[in-house]
């Protein structure tokens, strides 16, 4: 480690952070505003709190946006694992297939979502949760890919020829030997996952149809109809969800990071 | 016929993705309640043939037994071997108890029965009331014996150790090595042991095989391979010799920088060009004038026990010397050895024909007598 940053650093990140958040407090302050603007603040109230919780139209919405979200994870953390384990023990085509899971990552949500949209439509499936939830999972793969191909690189090819030595089958090699040495990175790609398709808005506005809106279509909605604080109080729960879940990420990452950090000699 | 044997290797060939040829048509035999050691350059293929026995990879041509079955499909899990891996590959999400028990339960054995059998283990490597201490808690020895005695508990009939002492300090390292081979004599198991250090090799196998680019130069035990080594690799690998061009004159007799000297091997063409080998701690320092060689002192270093004198005979010929005498850069000396002193090796000899060889001449000898 390099001795303490200069002030001028800690100062220089501490008004990067700063600004950065600014706005994001901004709209929490005037979600409180018992003026119906953001000009002005009037005075404290949770009345748009209070009518959000009101509006079982909404409520469903966040159910939907949670499910969808609860699912695309799960399915996408199974699928990617697996396919992080086949990746691992490719030998030439590793690096081609590592590369276009990337260009999946970094390429546009638009593109993807009007790729997905195009297939949906030529596929004939039907736009609404299921387009949606698939499009999800789809996008959440190379994600959960990449959190969970680097804890199998550091593993040490021999335990695993350890374990065969002691007898065990390919399928005990993998509960009790491979499994139980990725999981931190499985949990990574599961948060990662889990706050990917909290956050979509881009890939979910294409493949979503009547009828079926997550949170933040819904908001990108409501900002279109016309400025309501309704807005601020929305995103501000967004938000306060959205750090609860990197607050769960980073305890996990955490503990197995310590145990992670005494494995290594 | 002999049926003692437990694992046989024979013609067996290995070859990488048909790159070059790792090893090159190994026969042995391995008997059962042996310490065995391969030792060899790094490189030579001696972890390979730890991985053929132990079944991770299958022979590219050439057949391996185990107790008389050819094992050649067999998969790893389902052989009766265990392996001390050079790294130890301990699961490092498991503490030591875990770790131990790890073949009993795949076995699925009884809990009570696995909690007698692991602390039996490591009370075996003393290592009791380490139960429940983390692979990242224990000392490098102690991780060693870790993997002892997860190998020795599954009770295999045949245990692998890939160079296992190579990442001790040497204290812990020559202790380590007692203790290995007093576990082997307790336990009764065949041990193939891996080591590129041929003090280790010499020190703890009832027998050796000297690996050399994936042959086997020449086996035995340890006194045999020290003191007949077959030809100049083995020689020179095995402790430090000097190893000078001669001619065999006839049985018996062998010429030397130009001189004549009495020895006791034979069984060669008369005149035939040899290599002798001398060991340095046989060749004795005399005054001047005295003894078979005269020499010069070239160079002189101090190792502790003994000085380390390089010395040029007349010939040109470079002698290492390990003496207690004090002695000078520059001295005239005369060099002694015995007559059984002299190793004579013939090139690209064979190990049959080395034996067979060796058996004859020993055979005419005591006619002679
Ligand atoms: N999986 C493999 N693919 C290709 N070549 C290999 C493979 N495993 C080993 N080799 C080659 O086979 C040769 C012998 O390897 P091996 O590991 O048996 O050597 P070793 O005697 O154990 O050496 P060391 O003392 O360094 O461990 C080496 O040249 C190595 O590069
Ligand atoms: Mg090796």
């Amino acid at each position: 480690m390099q001795g303490k940053a200069s002030p001028a650093a800690k100062i220089f990140l501490m008004t990067i952070i700063f600004i950065l958040y600014a706005p994001i407090f901004y709209l929490v302050f005037y979600s409180f505003n018992s003026g119906g603007s953001m000009s002005g603040f009037e005075g404290f109230t949770l009345d748009w709190y209070r009518e959000l919780l009101g509006d079982t139209r909404l409520l469903i919405i966040v159910l939907n946006t949670l499910v969808i979200a609860l699912l695309s994870a799960l399915f996408a953390t199974m699928i990617g694992t697996f396919g992080a384990i086949g990746i691992h023990a490719l030998k030439r085509s590793k690096n081609s297939i590592l590369g276009l899971n990337s260009v999946l990552i970094v390429s546009p949500d638009v593109i993807i979502g009007a790729s997905f949209l195009i297939l949906f439509t030529i596929a004939g499936i039907r736009l609404g949760f299921y387009s949606v939830l698939l499009s999800h999972i789809a996008f959440s793969i190379p994600i959960v890919v990449l959190m969970v191909l680097p804890k199998l690189a550091e593993m040490n090819p021999s335990l695993i020829d350890a374990a065969k030595d002691l007898g065990a089958s390919r399928w005990h090699v993998f509960t009790k030997v491979i499994f139980p040495y990725i999981t931190p990175g499985i949990f990574a790609g599961f948060f990662m996952a889990l706050t990917y398709s909290l956050d979509d808005f881009a890939v979910t506005f294409f493949v979503t149809g009547n009828g079926f809106s997550t949170l933040s279509v819904e908001i990108y909605s409501m900002a279109r109809q016309g400025i309501s604080l309704h807005i601020n109080a929305l995103s501000t729960i967004l938000f306060l969800f959205t750090i609860l879940l990197v607050g769960i990420y980073y305890v996990i990452s955490q503990r197995s990071g310590l145990k992670l950090g005494g494995f290594r000699r | 016929m002999r049926n003692a044997s437990i694992i046989q290797f024979r013609h067996v060939t290995k070859q990488f993705n048909d790159e070059t040829v790792v090893l090159d048509d190994v026969s042995f035999e391995i008997e059962g309640g042996k310490f065995y050691t391969l030792l060899g350059p790094s490189g030579c293929g001696k972890t390979t043939i730890l991985r053929l026995i132990a079944g991770f990879i299958e022979p590219s041509e050439g057949e391996i037994f185990f107790n008389g079955k050819k094992i050649n499909q067999v998969p790893a899990n389902k052989r009766q071997v265990n392996t001390v891996f050079q790294d130890y590959a301990l699961f490092p999400h498991l503490n030591v108890f875990e770790n131990v028990a790890f073949g009993l339960r795949i076995k699925k054995m009884k809990k009570t029965a696995i909690e007698e059998k692991v602390s039996e283990a490591l009370s075996f490597v003393n290592l009791q009331g380490y139960e429940y201490r983390e692979i990242s808690e224990m000392s490098g020895g102690q991780r060693q014996r870790v993997a002892i005695a997860r190998a020795i508990v599954n009770e295999p009939k045949i245990i692998l150790l890939d160079e296992p002492l190579s990442a001790l300090d040497l204290k812990l390292r020559t202790q380590m090595q007692y203790e290995l081979r007093e576990l082997q004599r307790r336990l009764g198991i065949t041990f193939i042991f891996v080591t590129h250090d041929q003090e280790e090799a010499l020190a703890m196998s009832d027998e050796i095989f000297v690996l050399n680019k994936g042959k086997i130069q020449q086996s035995g035990t340890p006194i045999d391979i020290y003191d007949e080594p077959i030809n100049r690799f083995v020689a020179d690998f095995i402790g430090e010799s000097n190893i000078i061009k001669g001619k065999m004159i006839e049985d018996f007799l062998v010429e030397i920088a130009g001189k004549p000297f009495v020895c006791v091997d034979g069984g060669m063409n008369p005149n035939e060009p040899v290599e002798i080998v001398i060991r340095p701690e046989d060749l004795e320092i005399r005054p001047e004038g005295e003894g078979k060689l005269s020499v010069t002192v070239i160079s002189q270093l101090f190792r502790g026990v003994h000085y380390e004198a390089h010395c040029r005979d007349l010939e040109g010929n470079v002698w290492l010397v390990h003496t207690t005498k004090k002695i000078q850069v520059g001295d005239k000396l005369g060099l002694d050895f015995n007559p059984e002193d002299i190793h004579v090796m013939r090139f690209d000899e064979s190990e049959e024909d080395f034996d067979r060889r060796i058996e004859q001449y020993t055979e005419d000898e005591s006619l002679g007598k």
